[in-house]
């Protein structure tokens, strides 16, 4: 390209001269435009990304809706009408038929009041702690700051299972729960269902209100309240007409945010729904799955996504509505911390009761729970290592010890491999995306990118991985059927954890800014040259960052696995409800306490190793 | 050594107003030329399509008769090969290498011999003074070393242009001078051509050989520092150049302010051919003050006025008159023998006067 820019100039200033052909002149102006835009990889590599992302993300939703209105396979027959043709069939059949109650309006009411539910108690429990933390005097608070934040960290439904151990009755089979065997079965509607799912998905979601609210307190500027008192308003109307609508905005996040979560939630539901028929729509789509209906899978797949999708709109909207009042705060905001007197004491109770509650008693159970041969007997004989490291149990199968079976390691290897490849490379491909994003000359691609990589966000994880389920079940074109390999799921994951690994690399991009790699420039660097020696090096925090937080959600994470994951690709996550489905409740217990423990670490390491906290990775 | 010839450079960002437009100017080989305009005047934008950090929307870059950018010719000639140097306002070191590292990458690059490059990189980090910091991070070096390790890293390389964006403009006032110095220095022993920009017009009056005015994307002249001070060819680089700004006084028909009335009279009197003019410039410090009558000159303005305030600024003085209502600024070093109320005698050159038409253009006459 060099010699050619050499020659050029006096062969084409001649030819200006000369003849002036419009065609002349526009193959010069699109050679000039290959030369300014395309003359670089980043253009390419932005070109490929976004083929490899249109193939990622928008693919498997388009075959996902167009599965929702084509005739499957075996349906031919009901839909009246033969395979591949378009249909109405499943769109009635989830929507209007009789069977719609069970399948859609039923799931779509237990969704919502849990929902509901969840949304209330959380925000009655997340705001006061949120204030208590960070505006009051409170005891430890510092510790609690932390402490109260850790249910977030661990997966929901191991809290489910430390529900399940204390609270089964005879509904469902395998060992006796701790209350039954002291004398007091509880009823249906404690174990299972509503009640449970709702109280639990609170306690876990209730970090996110204290994360969110309580970070909207701290840059809140307590001058302004003050000056409200100062002009002589009594606490009341401050609360009600100075902090309150400055801190709506911050609610309503979390609300929205907390409402998009419990959309698509599976592990809970499926292991206190399950047992009384308690159906939500991510476990309705995951019956749907099993018995084989893709059709109507698609189409709840598609009605979770629209609900996902519109709330998080709603919430990008509320959040831009906000920016107005983020000037209101301003940097050098002073809060000062309320002293609370006599309450004191009584409020530390109080977080340290929520503390014992979502996380104390939870773990201490499930920890018992894996080292005793019968529930709730504390005699000094029934405690036991064996469901840990135990040999030639009279169990039926499963005759060792969870950490010698070897689908344990399995399991963990699994999730390692699969996880942790996914998560290296949605942190590559994040930073990618956010040097293209930076540096790109052309801006179609550019802005295409920012938004497919975040469209996932939108998506709860299940109803994508049903979308990947649909684009990958059989083979199309040069692409083979993936259904059962761990590529499948590799992709999914990657895809998935694009929106938190390409933020994150846009940001570390925007904060590096195109300086230091123009400096290079300027020295002569090209751009392999530029990308080793310089962006690469500069950026090797962030890759970290990029790589290690998705790994963090990812072993924790259930619902993709769920639908997509078959034994030989069992990761950590859905080798234990198969545990659980098979009544190996010790096991099982032992499964997601390593998984609680991995994320917990996990978490602490990222914060110490990149000194961010959690609020900043959260995300929302 | 090349020349750099812009011509009819325009460029725009996202179809914006453009950040440059038909921009013609010509740096000459060896040269020290500034760009000079208030912030957002296009002068970074300048820089960089000569980088080729940006390409051009319309219009041709040469350097030394080798086109680098042209979108009728469809030659673009990437920032890596053209040979040029470019220091960032931001300096932009690399936060991961030393000192020595950051200056000798371009010559590691190059796959220069050690040896060579070992004595290019201790010549140029000895000439800037900072060999003593060649195994430090830039983080740990002050806004003044970052700076020369910025310049270094280019100078390092030999380039045939230098592009110095801002250069100065984060340091304090003592070390601006020092380095102003320090550059002019190193413009004379490496004998570069260099392009400097700066919203400053002092530091581009000490610097440079010549200054290119810019205001709006568009080049407003193009002269040595006397030139651009001494014959503003408009309104607005008279007034941008100067400090305290020069007093401009409309001169309509009719205008009620004595005077504009008295400068009128003057003019017509003066400049017998001239018409057309709009405004009159005077230079503060191209004005003498008397408290006697001086002698009568044909070849100067002579009049009255009362002083309406007097502002000592360290050595020298601003004397504020009132002449019929429109205020006057004089500058001068020596002690104001008058006070305020006053009725003190002033007198320009005929030479000093400067004319604008009612486009604000220079008007040019004889006789100066
Ligand atoms: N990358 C960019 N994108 C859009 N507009 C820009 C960009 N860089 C500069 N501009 C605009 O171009 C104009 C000139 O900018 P610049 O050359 O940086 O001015 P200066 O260096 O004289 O302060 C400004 O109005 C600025 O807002
Ligand atoms: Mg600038």
């Amino acid at each position: 390209m060099k010699e050619k820019s050499d020659l050029m100039p006096s062969q084409l200033a001649e030819h200006d001269k000369s003849t002036s052909s419009t065609g002349m002149s526009r193959s010069a102006c699109l050679n000039y435009h290959f030369k300014v835009g395309w003359r670089e990889p980043t253009a390419i590599i932005g070109a490929l990304m976004v083929v490899l992302f249109a193939y990622l993300v928008i693919v498997p939703i388009v075959t996902l809706m167009h599965d929702a209105v084509e005739v499957q396979f075996g349906d031919a027959r009901r839909a009246k009408s033969e395979v591949g043709a378009w249909t109405f069939y499943y769109l009635n059949r989830t929507l209007a038929s009789p069977i719609s109650q069970i399948l859609f309006w039923e799931p779509l009411a237990h969704t919502l009041s849990v929902a509901t539910g969840v949304i209330l108690i959380s925000l009655s429990i997340g705001v006061p702690l949120a204030w208590l933390l960070s505006r009051s005097d409170m005891y430890g608070r510092r510790w609690f700051a932390t402490a109260l934040i850790v249910p977030y960290m661990l997966p929901s439904w191991t809290f489910a299972l430390a529900w399940r151990t204390l609270f089964r009755n005879r509904t469902v089979g395998g060992q006796q729960g701790w209350l039954e065997n002291l004398g007091f079965t509880p009823p249906d509607w404690l174990a299972y269902g509503q009640v449970p799912i709702t109280i639990i998905l609170a306690l876990h979601y209730a970090p996110f209100v204290i994360l969110l609210f309580g970070n909207a307190l701290r840059s809140f500027d307590s001058q302004l309240e003050e000056s409200a008192r100062i002009l002589g308003a009594k606490s009341g109307t401050v609360a009600f007409q100075i902090i309150f609508p400055l801190l709506l905005p911050s609610l309503l996040s979390a609300t929205i945010l907390i409402f998009a979560k419990c959309i698509g939630e599976f592990g809970v539901n499926y292991l206190l729904g399950l047992p009384v028929d308690y159906n939500v729509l991510a476990t309705s789509l995951y019956r749907s799955i099993s018995s084989r209906q893709s059709g109507v899978a698609a189409v709840l797949a598609g009605a979770i996504m629209l609900i996902g999708i519109i709330s998080l709109l709603v919430d990008a909207r509320l959040v831009r509505e906000s920016r107005r009042f983020v000037t209101v705060g301003g940097k050098g905001a002073m809060s000062r911390n309320s002293p609370l007197g006599f309450y004191r004491l009584l409020a530390t109770v109080f977080a340290a009761l929520v503390f014992l509650i979502s996380v104390g008693i939870p773990l201490l159970v499930l920890v018992l729970s894996t080292v005793m041969k019968v529930p709730a007997d504390f005699s000094v004989e029934n405690f036991t290592l064996d469901y840990w490291i135990g040999r030639n149990l009279e169990t039926v199968a499963l005759r060792t010890g969870i950490l010698l079976t070897p689908d344990l390691w399995m399991a963990a290897w699994n999730t390692l491999r699969i996880v942790g490849f996914a998560s290296l490379c949605s942190g590559l491909l994040g930073l990618l995306v956010g040097y293209v994003v930076v540096r790109s000359r052309v801006r179609w691609i550019s802005s295409f990118l920012r938004h497919v990589t975040f469209f996932p966000y939108l998506v709860p994880g299940i109803a994508f991985a049903v979308a990947y389920l649909s684009l990958f079940a059989v083979q199309r074109g040069p692409i083979p059927a993936l259904y059962g390999t761990g590529l499948i799921l590799i992709l999914a994951l990657t895809a998935d954890q694009m929106p938190y690994s390409s933020r994150a690399g846009i940001s570390a991009m925007m904060q590096l800014g195109k300086d230091p790699e123009e400096a290079a420039q300027m020295t002569g660097a090209g751009w392999l040259r530029r990308m080793t020696s310089i962006v690469i090096p500069i950026q090797k925090g962030a890759l970290v960052t990029g790589t290690l937080l998705p790994f963090i959600s990812g072993i924790k994470g259930l619902s993709l696995f769920v639908v997509l994951a078959v034994p030989t690709t069992d990761v950590l996550t859905t080798y234990s409800l198969r545990l659980i489905d098979n009544n190996y409740t010790q096991a099982a217990n032992a499964v997601v306490l390593i998984i609680a423990a991995m994320a917990y670490f996990g978490t602490l390491a990222v914060q110490n190793v990149t000194k961010t906290n959690l609020a900043d990775g959260l995300g929302g | 050594m090349p020349n750099i010839t812009l011509s009819h450079v325009s460029k725009s960002y996202d179809s914006l107003a453009p950040a440059i437009s038909d921009l013609d100017l010509v740096v000459r080989d060896g040269e020290f030329m500034c760009l000079l305009g208030p912030s957002g005047c296009g002068k970074s934008t300048t820089l960089r399509v000569i980088a080729g950090l940006e390409n051009l929307s319309t219009g041709e870059i040469m350097i030394g008769g080798r086109v680098l950018d042209s979108r009728d010719q469809g030659i673009f000639v990437p920032p890596e090969q053209r040979g040029a140097g470019l220091v960032f306002q931001s300096y932009a070191l690399w936060p991961h290498l030393t000192v020595e590292r950051n200056v000798s990458f371009g010559l590691r690059l190059r796959k220069v011999p050690a040896e060579e490059r070992e004595e290019r990189v201790g010549f140029v980090m000895e000439t800037l003074g900072i060999e003593q910091f060649r195994d430090r991070y830039p983080s740990q070096l002050s806004g003044g070393q970052q700076q020369r390790v910025a310049l270094a890293r280019m100078l390092v390389i030999e380039p045939d242009v230098l592009l110095l964006d801002e250069p100065l403009s984060n340091l304090d006032a003592k070390l601006r001078l020092k380095m102003r110095a320090e550059l002019k220095r190193i413009h004379g022993e490496f004998g570069t051509t260099i392009v400097f920009v700066t919203h400053d017009q002092w530091e581009a009056m000490t610097l440079s050989t010549r200054i290119a005015v810019m205001n709006e994307g568009s080049l407003q002249q193009v002269g040595s520092p006397d030139e651009i001070y001494n014959s503003p060819a408009n309104l607005f680089v008279a007034e941008f150049v100067g400090n305290p700004p020069i007093n401009m006084v409309p001169v309509t028909a009719g205008h009620d302010m004595e005077l504009s009335l008295t400068l009128g009279e003057y003019m017509v009197r003066s400049f017998p051919g001239v018409d057309n003019v709009g405004s009159l410039g005077l230079r503060p410090e191209s004005i003498r003050l008397s408290v006697s009558k001086p002698s009568g000159n044909s070849r100067c303005l002579t009049s009255h006025a009362t002083v309406a305030g007097i502002l000592p600024t360290g050595g020298n003085w601003i004397v504020e008159l009132d002449k019929g209502g429109s205020p006057l600024f004089v500058s001068t070093n020596v002690s104001p023998e008058f006070n305020v109320g006053e009725m003190v005698y002033f007198q320009v050159d005929h030479s000093r006067i400067h004319l604008f038409d009612l486009d604000g253009i220079r008007v040019s006459y004889e006789n100066d």
